[in-house]
């Protein structure tokens, strides 16, 4: 058994860096603030697949890549497999987590709502999306970076119109 | 009613719900990098370090005091004590130690020897003036503002700089008292 | 004896490198890692030559690709990961055990990954963690000793 710590450390410190991005650094460009986010998830994706990938033979396709994330890697972060994994067989992976933690665990921090939009006429629900949707760029760019690092380069977003399903979508670049 | 006795670091510890920390400590690193980047100061990068710890520390306290029983109004020595027992060991694992007590009681150091934050990590030559763990230093502050103890947390030593150990030394600035203590028989 | 140990990107561009003999051998050494890089791109594109265990990291005795062996002073393995990384060892023993090779690129690659989760490591560029240097120069000196860990 390797080290461990409280989940609540790392729920506490995406929070606090998404917050930081969001709130203080970029509070009116929010695409500025999502790009970092992603680059951070990037980063951590690209190390992890770096490290969960050790003592197992190489991947002989695509699939078999989007398999071992949605099973072992999944796991080790979420200590859950993806229920469901969906593809039209031209590139495109569909990653849906019935409930995905990090979006059931981590307080979305409500001053985000306001930093987000000066519209007022903007409804409340569409403003708590975008507050979610900041959090989902970090899960994102640890897709990208641990598939990239397995050499698919890829585009990554998420569907939250299901709650608390999540769903990841990849669409691998020809 | 018997007052709750706290309960000790390593039963709070068995008892949370814990994640790999390779997880955690990739994510640090790759936000202190992250801020390196888009901030290019070093001393910018440690102040935000710290702001960053304090907000995290203000909500932790929370948790901390729910999970456990400690009560909320202890003095300073007990409370430097329960950091580094109980805090450190049920958020992160590893158990620190307090020594260096001033004579009147209102300054110590918490020293880790051991701390997840750091593993992997080799500081860049460009990065020397980085006290990469920062975040330790804000969320001691801001869990301790929320007991009512105004502190300084400054860094005395860092492994990453050399040191043999990580110490950070707190100092109590101010104490508001609070008037009404909560006692365990109410 | 280890001679020389390298681990090269997944275009062929150097990410460590180091030779660990007296001898002047730099240029000889090089040579071998080259053409076991060439042996590990023929291997992987021709899966079929590769053996029966297809996609294992283990590539096996790369240099010389010639049977007559006593001829050489120099044989080289390889290894590939997931990341398409590749580990290349040199060795002037002939005979060497299987168990003892696999062994050492288990834990070259484990220090190699270490390396690379450094938060101020570039992916792409030249490893120069000195924790990851002292890591191999143990490795490389227990080399045959013990497999155990």
């Amino acid at each position: 058994m390797g080290r461990e710590v409280s989940e609540s450390c790392v729920d506490s410190l995406l929070t606090e860096m998404v917050s930081t991005y969001c709130n203080r650094f970029y509070a009116n460009k929010p695409e500025l603030a999502a790009r970092r986010i992603e680059a951070i998830g990037y980063q951590v994706g690209h190390q992890l697949s770096e490290r969960y990938t050790m003592e197992r033979p190489r991947f002989s396709d695509h699939l078999e890549a989007i398999k071992f994330i949605c099973k072992d890697f999944w796991s080790e972060v979420f200590k859950k497999q993806i229920d469901n994994l969906k593809t039209n067989h031209r590139g495109t992976f569909v990653l849906q987590d019935n409930r995905f933690r990090w979006l059931s665990r981590i307080s979305i921090d409500p001053s985000l709502e306001s930093a987000e939009s000066q519209d007022s006429s903007t409804p409340a629900e569409s403003k708590a999306a975008q507050a979610s949707s900041m959090h989902l760029y970090f899960p994102c760019g640890i897709i990208r970076g641990a598939l990239s690092n397995l050499g698919i380069p890829c585009a990554v977003s998420a569907d939250i119109s299901n709650l608390p399903a999540c769903s990841f979508v990849v669409r691998i670049k020809a | 009613m018997a007052p709750v006795a706290p309960r000790s670091g390593d039963a709070i510890f068995a008892n949370m719900e814990r994640v790999n920390a390779e997880l955690f400590t990739l994510t640090y690193g790759a936000t202190v990098r992250q801020l390196l980047t888009d901030l290019e100061e070093v001393e910018e990068v440690n102040k935000q370090l710290d702001q960053m710890g304090y907000n995290i520390g203000i909500r932790l306290i929370d948790e901390f005091l729910a999970k456990s029983n400690v009560s909320r109004c202890v003095d300073f020595r007990e409370t430097a004590e329960v950091i580094a027992k109980v805090g450190f060991k049920m958020f992160l694992g590893v158990t620190a130690s307090v020594s260096n007590w001033d004579a009147d009681g209102t300054c110590c150091s918490i020293i880790l020897e051991d701390n997840p934050l750091v593993d992997f990590v080799e500081l860049p030559d460009t990065c020397q003036g980085l006290y990469y763990c920062n975040i330790l230093s804000g969320v001691i502050r801001g869990a301790l503002e929320m007991v009512s103890m105004k502190t300084e947390v400054t860094w005395i030593r860092d492994m990453l700089r050399g040191d043999d150990a990580y110490e950070l030394q707190v100092k109590l600035l101010k104490q508001v008292p609070e008037e009404y203590p909560y006692k365990d028989d109410e | 004896m280890i001679v020389c140990v390298a681990v090269v990107g997944h275009q062929n561009n150097p990410l460590y490198i180091q030779s660990f003999t007296e001898a002047d051998d730099a240029l000889k050494l090089h040579h071998i890692v080259h053409c076991s890089l060439d042996v590990v791109d023929e291997r992987v594109n021709n899966p079929k030559k590769s053996g029966p265990t297809l996609n294992e990291t283990f590539l096996g005795l790369l240099y010389p690709t010639e049977n007559y062996k006593v001829q050489y002073v120099f044989f080289s393995y390889g290894y590939l990961t997931n990341t398409k990384v590749k580990f290349i060892l040199v060795t002037t023993d002939l005979d060497v055990r299987d168990a003892d090779v696999r062994n050492f690129f288990r834990r070259f690659h484990a220090a190699y990954v270490d390396a690379v989760s450094n938060p101020f490591h570039v992916p792409g560029k030249k490893i120069t963690s000195r924790t990851f240097a002292e890591r191999v120069s143990t490795i490389v000196k227990s080399f045959g000793l013990s497999s155990a860990t």
